[in-house]
């Protein structure tokens, strides 16, 4: 499928198509115009498997169009009139298999732990950083993200610059190990996003991590 | 012909509405994005001069990504947005602001010719009123969401 679409270009692909099925009669018409616009909805999972609703509106001029489910392709006929109709895995597959073919693999996430009190990793934690960059290394302009948390003792801009601090610590890390520092980002996100809820100024060295996000 | 007056009406306002967030720091020359895979040719044009993409190089606000017959190539955004540009396309990245601290801020795409897919990330739950792709055509607005959009001249 990929091989196929990848000779021609799709809206050719398509009028071919077209064509032959109009069969033998002489001369052939001429091939329809592509759409103006075509928007079509792919269908999303969540980790687990389970679809996530989603939708995308079209608007073009007074005319628009709600995409909410999969599949769900909204496109101009040649007089410009914007209609919906449901497409399919095989026909977006056909049509954009190029496309398809070149979204990166799924991020991985990893969680690496710090000494109580500290910017400092744990040695288990430590210990990763080969294999991370290793793995982020494999990937086409595979970058890795640090992102520091804190727990709720403090206060939000304290903890925010804290978070900061961490990630900068296991950033400066990776660098030394000689991974490329344009392909580092370090993030602090505080006590925003805690590993187990608590109440504001509760010590929890759970939420106190560092989480590593290869894509 | 007779709406493209109404549709450049309807580019104005969402730039507008995108532009009128409030201002969040952003470091000048600051990537946007990272390109991952490519195929085929694939550019950027940066501040009126061409440069082919790399893997690993960098995308910002304001560049353009044009591709060839065999071109294709996919980025990710700094909120985990991915982007991929299909063959014969030419897209550009006109208003790129993220905060990796809040998360908000707001993307807008226009898409010139040919077929991009965007899977949004992380702005797709916190600011999807704030994610626009635009055609010569047509907007089209988002809600966590992958999806397809081919535009033709």
């Amino acid at each position: 499928m990929n091989g196929f679409s990848r000779f021609l270009p799709t809206t050719l692909c398509w009028g071919a198509l077209l064509l032959m099925l109009a069969g033998c009669a002489t001369p052939p018409p001429p091939p329809p115009p592509p759409p103006k616009v075509s928007v079509v909805l792919l269908p999303q999972t969540d980790a687990a498997g389970n679809p996530i609703p989603t939708a995308v509106s079209i608007t073009m001029g007074a005319q628009s169009q709600q995409l909410d489910k999969p599949f769900a392709l909204a496109e101009t006929d040649n007089k410009g009139q914007l209609g919906q109709r449901v497409s399919s895995a095989e026909e977006v597959q056909a049509r954009y298999g190029d496309v398809l073919k070149m979204q990166p693999p799924s991020p991985e996430v990893v969680v690496l732990r710090f000494l109580p009190g500290k910017s400092q990793l744990t040695p288990e934690s430590e210990q990763q950083l080969p294999d991370l960059i290793q793995r982020a290394s494999a990937r086409a302009g595979g970058e890795i993200l640090v992102i520091g948390h804190t727990d709720r003792v403090g206060s939000r801009d304290a903890n925010d610059a804290l978070s900061l601090q961490r990630a900068n610590a296991v950033v400066s890390l990776f660098k030394a190990k000689g991974f490329a520092s344009d392909l580092l980002t370090a993030i602090g996100r505080g006590e925003r996003e805690p590993a187990v809820p608590t109440d504001d100024e509760v010590t929890e060295p759970r939420n106190r991590r560092a989480e590593i996000i290869i894509r | 012909m007779t709406r493209q007056p109404f549709t450049n009406l309807a580019h104005a306002m969402v730039l507008c509405a995108l532009l009128a967030l409030p201002a969040i720091s952003q470091a000048a020359n600051e990537r946007s994005g990272v390109f991952k895979n490519l195929e085929g040719e694939v550019s950027v044009i940066r501040a009126g001069k061409s440069l082919p993409a790399a893997s690993g190089g960098g995308l910002m606000e304001g560049d353009r990504v044009v591709t060839g017959a065999k071109g294709a190539g996919s980025l990710i955004l700094k909120d985990g947005t991915v982007l991929t540009v299909g063959p014969n396309s030419s897209v550009d990245l006109t208003h790129y602001i993220y905060d990796t601290t809040s998360q908000n801020g707001s993307v807008l795409v226009n898409l010139i010719q040919g077929t991009v897919r965007m899977v949004t990330g992380i702005m797709g739950k916190t600011n999807p009123e704030l994610i626009k792709i635009t055609t010569p055509t047509s907007v089209v607005g988002v809600r966590g969401t992958d999806f397809i959009v081919e535009a033709t001249q």
